[in-house]
């Protein structure tokens, strides 16, 4: 055929080369002249970040690890009888209405009408909660009975990793069902590997936890897991510098629980902590540097129309 | 061209006369039926050819032993080569070429073969004379030394229409009340009757009786073997009977049978007590959840604590319960062994119920599972468009549900235990009613007239034709001898099945084990409606 790829060194013709395959042209058809990659344009909208904002970010994900240090802490106390349930319960349920009374305080004012509403459908929903679980604890206090101890570690430990990693860190106010899930079902084990209260059990097996030791074991999950999240996320709305402190507070009381009781655990929960909340960022804004993406005339068409218009 | 002549070997050595036959258009063959001897009269002969619808050729035979070497003299078609296929006549008219599904009348597409033999044996008006017969035209064919009859044969023709009034008349009585007495409690009485299976076979053996006591000849081929299967396998089946029951009352051993029973249905119920002790321990290592196993366990021992009570209280009407039923085989033996089946039945009922409590516990619970599980992963069955779609749910969905997980998944092994156990005792006993039934369906499907015509009389039911060489000489037309090829064994009976209410399974293995791991409840066997072919 005679046309090659050496043609850019002899002598042109007299047509130029055109981007267009729908013309014959003296060209072969995998032609391209100087102009070849001239529309590639490189890390294109590539965010530049700073350092102290993505440490603020990432304290999110350190408050919600410490969340559940200090979950598994009140469980450790329970196990080792140095707290008893019922002590438990009662300071759940004061926390619980301090918390209710700090959303409430917090929260946009509407006018009382809407709020009285919403206290009585949050009233049903907590009666709805208290008697599920009080009415479901005897059975699920012998649940994992004929399950070995470590196959019980192990699903909690699956189940609390799947929460930390499925949680909704960007808009945590309606959690998430899965981490949710994940998370009752790893206290659900974790309740039923409680060991009994000596004089309810007498007659049974001694490794059967009572009731009520299940009972407040689900109640603090939800508060740890299921309402606290909501408060947060208000106070981050509406006072920001007092969320600063109880992130700090939370870091810190996650450390000194467990390390009361587990002194090895608290210098790796610290560890982690410290890694997440100040290495990692350190590394993002690192490797950032060696980003390189590619974008051209290649890549997907997106809509940025506002197609309402046809709609009239 | 070439001409093929079908000639009937019992006119070979006729004398000669005038040839009598059918013309095949579109297939150059010519069957000849008989010959018309000299001395006749064309016109009586014209008259008596045209009543029989034939067509007359005329022929010279050389009166000489062997194969009469002839001389075609048909017209128009000199120089052409010719082919004589001598066949038995008497064979070819009472055969039925298979499959007899094309229809009777012969038209241009239907095989050269087939119009033979329908040609032969729609002539059958042409052979009632024969030579005894005081008549102008004398013929020569395969009845022409005499009809072929036989006394029994007529004597039982002669009784039978009065018999089959009677029955029918009978069957009819029958019916009415029956349908009579069904009007007065119509729900309750028909799906028992739909379920048991002597009820089934009761019906299938009236509707059979019909068929076979109808006044009306049978007009096809089909109709007739159908009727004489159907007749063969009811005498057989009452013969069996009969022989079952001569057994079973020489030497009192339906009391025997009656004073085995009770400790039998004792003995597997102290055996299902112990396989519920077993589960509710630890069968096999496997660890239960106790609380729900001592529930299951105790709930299924007070079931059989009260079928062993039932039991008892029946035990002094057993022997003479039994002794009716072992009489009622004089039915025959199919009714017999429905009654056994449906016997089983009844005393089996408590493990049906366990098969189902059990089931349905474990439907539920995979049920509530998969549907928790789409909830725990934040999703939801979208009825509308039959798929899975995302969901917000409220925190107290999300609390119960989860919770609700908990205790099904951790509750599953238990269930599964018990459900498998008993799906497998079921299984059993269901197994044991197929045996069963399979036997009466094949009772009552076997052609077994068909068979023994195939054996004795082979030429009755053909497949094909086989063709030998007689005489193959240059100079002469060449001379084929057509023996005809019986059907085979396994086509007769495939052919000559009645068609029942067979049972076959229902599902195929696939779909089976997933209702077995889905908790659904089967029922494998299926029973077709009677269809009449």
């Amino acid at each position: 055929m005679g046309a090659d790829s050496g043609l850019g060194t002899g002598p042109g013709p007299a047509v130029p080369w055109r981007k267009v395959l729908w013309e014959r042209q003296p060209f072969p058809d995998n032609y391209v002249d100087h102009r070849f990659l001239e529309e590639l344009r490189r890390n294109e909208g590539l965010r530049q970040y700073r350092y102290w904002a993505v440490v603020r970010e990432a304290g999110l994900v350190a408050q919600q690890i410490s969340c559940v240090a200090l979950f598994l802490t009140l469980w450790l106390y329970m196990e080792q009888g140095l707290l008893s349930p019922s002590t438990l319960l009662w300071s759940g349920l004061l926390c619980a209405l301090l918390g209710y009374g700090f959303y409430q305080a917090l929260g946009p004012q509407g006018d009382s009408d809407s709020q009285q509403r919403t206290r009585w459908s949050d009233l049903q929903s907590a009666s709805i909660f208290l008697s599920f679980t009080f009415g479901f604890s005897p059975v699920l206090r012998t649940l994992t009975e004929s399950v070995s101890t470590d196959t019980v570690y192990a699903m909690t430990a699956l189940m609390l990793l799947a929460h930390l990693v499925s949680f909704p860190y960007a808009q945590p106010s309606p959690p998430g069902s899965l981490s949710l899930n994940a998370a009752l079902f790893a206290s659900v084990c974790l309740a039923s590997r409680l060991p009994g209260d000596h004089r309810a059990s007498r007659g049974l097996n001694s490794s059967s936890p009572s009731s009520l030791h299940t009972f407040t074991m689900l109640c603090w999950a939800l508060l740890v897991f299921a309402l606290w999240p909501c408060l947060r996320q208000r106070l981050r709305e509406c006072a920001p510098q007092g969320f600063g402190c109880v992130c700090l507070l939370m870091g810190l009381s996650g450390v000194g629980g467990l390390g009361s009781i587990w002194p090895g655990g608290a210098v790796l929960l610290a560890a982690v902590l410290g890694a997440v909340t100040l290495l990692c960022p350190l590394l993002l804004i690192r490797l950032q540097s060696d980003k390189d993406n590619i974008h051209g005339p290649w890549d997907e068409a997106e809509i940025r129309e506002d197609l309402a218009r046809f709609l009239r | 061209m070439v001409l093929k002549i079908f000639f009937p070997q019992c006119c070979n050595k006729a004398d000669s006369g005038l040839l009598v036959g059918h013309w095949l258009p579109g297939q150059d063959s010519a069957v000849v039926l008989a010959v018309i001897h000299y001395p006749f009269i064309p016109g009586q002969v014209k008259q008596y050819i045209h009543q029989v619808g034939c067509v007359g050729v005329g022929w010279k035979n050389e009166e000489a032993g062997g194969e009469g070497k002839t001389k075609e003299e048909k017209t128009g078609e000199e120089g052409d080569k010719v082919i004589f296929v001598h066949y038995e006549q008497r064979k070819v008219m009472l055969s039925q070429l298979h499959p007899t599904d094309p229809p009777v009348p012969l038209t241009q597409s239907t095989s050269e073969l087939r119009q033979v033999f329908g040609t032969v044996s729609q002539s059958e008006s042409l052979f009632f004379l024969d030579k005894y017969d005081d008549s102008p035209v004398k013929l020569t064919h395969w009845q022409s030394e005499g009809r072929e009859g036989s006394i029994i044969v007529e004597l039982m023709k002669q009784a039978s229409t009065p018999v089959c009034l009677l029955t029918a008349w009978i069957l009819v009585v029958c019916s009415l009340s029956v349908s009579v007495s069904r009007i007065l409690n119509v729900f309750p009485l028909r799906f028992i009757s739909s379920k048991l299976c002597s009820c089934v076979q009761l019906s299938y053996r009236t509707e059979h009786l019909q068929t076979v006591s109808s006044p009306t000849r049978a007009t096809s081929h089909t109709d007739y073997m159908r009727k004489a299967n159907i007749f063969m396998s009811f005498l057989l089946d009452v013969t069996l009977g009969l022989l079952l029951i001569y057994w079973l009352y020489r030497e009192n051993r339906v009391g025997q049978l009656a004073n085995a029973l009770l400790p039998a249905a004792d003995r597997v119920a102290k055996e299902l007590e112990e396989l519920l002790q077993w589960l509710m321990g630890a069968p096999a290592g496997l660890k239960m959840n106790r609380a729900l196993d001592q529930v299951l366990g105790r709930f299924f021992l007070y079931h059989i604590h009260l079928w062993i009570s039932y039991i008892h209280l029946m035990s002094p009407f057993i022997e003479m319960i039994l002794w009716y039923v072992g009489l009622s085989a004089c039915l025959g033996l199919t009714f017999a062994l429905s009654l056994l089946s449906d016997i089983i039945a009844l005393l089996t009922f408590h493990i049906y119920c366990f098969y189902v409590y059990g089931a349905r516990l474990y439907c539920l619970k995979v049920y509530g599972l998969t549907s928790l599980w789409r909830l725990f992963r934040g999703r939801k069955w979208n009825v509308l468009r039959q798929r899975v779609d995302s969901c917000s749910y409220d925190m107290d969905q999300l609390f119960i549900g989860t919770l609700l997980f908990t205790i099904l998944l951790f509750l599953l092994p238990t269930t599964a235990l018990y459900y498998l156990v008993f799906t497998l005792l079921r299984m059993v006993v269901v197994m044991v009613q197929g045996v069963l039934q399979l036997t009466v369906d094949f009772i009552n499907s076997f052609p077994l007239f068909a068979l023994g015509l195939r054996v004795f009389r082979s030429y009755t039911l053909a497949e094909g034709v086989k063709f030998s060489v007689l005489c193959e000489e240059p100079g002469t037309p060449l001379h084929l001898m057509m023996d005809i090829n019986p059907l085979k064994f396994s086509s007769v009976v495939q052919t000559y099945r009645t068609a029942t209410y067979s049972c076959y399974p229902k599902d195929s293995w696939l779909a089976l084990c997933k209702k077995l791991f889905l908790g659904e409840l089967i029922y494998p066997w299926r029973h077709k409606t009677t269809k009449i072919d």
